[in-house]
């Protein structure tokens, strides 16, 4: 899966490489074209996560395009969703280290924090979003939502609701749910 | 064959345009390949034989060299004439020189000139000599011998003229070095004939020849080696007397840290004292860093980033990556807001740097 897209990416490199010598011309390669900029950042995170993998997280490029990235994180063990494969589709903005990437689970999940379309609120995906934040950071972001739900920004309100007044409840429903979709 | 004609040719121009260049004066020097080849052979031995051989033998045999080409040169007094007979020791080729001196008699001063301008100008050595060639209207083959001929003369002339000005420019430059060396060396009588005899093949390396040529007489004077350097350097790092020019690098791996923060009129002084070593690439970008992006502090929390990121930041939510803080509240950015020119700016980035370290 990551070889065609190593491919693509030493092209990139290619033809980047001219525009990043000198000043001048680099500073006309930002302002005419983000793409690159942003394929070299998401290019070289690749590299870090898959030097480096969080514990349970694998993410890469869906095909040939960079920016359209698919990342797999395993049910952490000691929760509900153990043993759980849950897939998600990292969709990354031309403007990506400005902008936080999207993420979307493809997988059905019984979690306050993640609705039935798959999207996702975490915080540092929106409004605390830095552009010093990694791939890497927003998979072990969304791994600890696994383990520790944040009812009080939720987007299902009733599984916050639930959480937070029967956890055993909800534990069992999102075991059954994992049982369900993520297996 | 045809490199005995080219020496053949050589040698007959040479001693002609010795007499001539000394009439002329400073305008020409002396463009004998055999000279060169002469001194060339004395190099090697010099280089071969430094380590033991004294001095005064490389100079017996300097002397000896410039003795033999002056008889040489006293052998040939009248210029071609006089070639003639003394050229005759070569066999083969040598009709063509004759034919080819002839035509050198014809019109030497011609032939005299285009060389002068070929070895002036060394990039038009062609056509030089096939100005020369042309000009000397002489048979196809004696004029091919004469245009090899003048070729590699031209070029011949050329390295050795700046054979001999580097010469000078380097006995030059060794004086000049030996004052501020000697008294760190102590041995000026032992130090000044080794790098004097040592002068002649430095010419050959460059302008950089006369650290070498110093370094080796220093491995010579065992007394001097504890008074330089430890680390086999030329100059000491801070020496005031070393040359800016130097590169930094070789010193710089050479150097250990405690050196290092002593020494810290390198380029970018405070990059080894801050808090926050400088990251070689951007983290937003991973482009690197070049010197103006590693001196940019725009943030108090020490986030470093390049300077492109940090326009596209300001154009945008305008808050520092590393700690999330509007960059605005920075005093120090305000202050380079408000004044806006490139000296008001660089003096903020000096002063957080303080206020840092």
């Amino acid at each position: 899966m990551t070889k065609p897209a190593a491919g693509s990416l030493a092209g990139m490199l290619t033809m980047t490489k001219p525009s990043a010598g000198s000043l001048a011309s680099r500073s006309t390669w930002v302002s005419t074209t983000s793409v690159s900029s942003s394929g070299k950042r998401i290019q070289r995170e690749m590299v870090e996560l898959n030097l480096d993998p969080p514990p349970g997280c694998c993410a890469g490029p869906k095909g040939d395009n960079l920016y359209n990235w698919v990342a797999t994180i395993i049910g952490p063990p000691g929760t509900p969703y153990q043993g759980g494969i849950y897939f998600l589709d990292i969709t990354f903005p031309y403007d990506y280290p400005f902008q936080p990437p999207k993420v979307v689970f493809k997988t059905r999940i019984y979690h306050c924090n993640v609705d039935s379309a798959g999207n996702v609120s975490l915080e540092i995906l929106k409004d605390s979003w830095s552009p010093a934040l990694t791939i890497t950071k927003v998979l072990q972001a969304l791994q600890s939502i696994f383990t520790k739900p944040d009812p009080y920004n939720p987007l299902v309100p009733g599984i916050a609701h639930l959480y937070l007044q029967d956890e055993a409840k909800h534990a069992e429903l999102a075991a059954e749910w994992t049982l369900r979709f993520a297996k | 064959m045809v490199s005995d004609s080219i020496t053949n040719a050589s040698i007959h121009a040479a001693p002609n345009n010795n007499n001539a260049a000394r009439d002329v004066g400073k305008k020409k020097r002396a463009r004998s390949a055999k000279l060169k080849q002469c001194k060339l052979d004395v190099r090697r031995e010099q280089w071969l034989s430094q380590g033991a051989v004294k001095n005064k033998d490389c100079k017996a045999e300097q002397n000896g060299v410039v003795e033999e080409r002056k008889d040489r040169n006293n052998r040939h007094p009248f210029g071609n004439l006089g070639m003639r007979p003394g050229g005759g020791e070569n066999d083969g080729s040598i009709h063509h020189h004759h034919h080819h001196d002839s035509d050198l008699d014809s019109n030497s001063p011609n032939s005299l000139t285009s060389s002068v301008l070929g070895s002036n100008y060394s990039e038009t050595n062609f056509t030089g000599s096939s100005s020369s060639s042309s000009s000397s209207s002489s048979s196809s083959s004696s004029s091919g011998g004469c245009c090899s001929g003048n070729i590699t003369e031209d070029d011949e002339g050329g390295g050795d003229d700046g054979c001999l000005d580097d010469w000078e420019a380097v006995a030059d430059a060794l004086a000049a070095n030996e004052k501020p060396k000697n008294p760190c060396l102590e041995s000026p009588p032992e130090h000044d004939p080794i790098a004097q005899s040592g002068s002649p093949q430095e010419t050959t390396i460059g302008s950089d020849g006369p650290s070498f040529g110093v370094e080796n007489s220093k491995s010579q004077c065992a007394r001097t080696i504890p008074k330089a350097s430890g680390n086999g350097l030329a100059w000491r790092p801070d020496d005031a007397f070393r040359p800016q020019s130097l590169p930094n690098l070789a010193k710089q791996v050479s150097l250990p840290n405690s050196n290092r923060k002593h020494y810290g009129c390198g380029g970018v002084p405070w990059a080894y004292s801050g808090v926050v070593s400088a990251p070689s690439t951007c983290p937003i970008c991973y482009e690197d860093l070049d010197f103006t992006d590693t001196s940019f502090l725009p943030c108090l929390c020490g986030f470093r980033l390049c300077l492109f990121c940090h326009k596209r930041i300001l154009e945008e939510d305008s808050r520092c990556p590393g700690c999330r803080k509007p960059y605005e509240h920075d005093p120090v950015e305000a202050e380079a807001s408000v004044h806006g020119g490139s000296l008001t700016f660089r003096l903020p980035r000096s002063c957080s740097l303080i206020t840092r370290s």
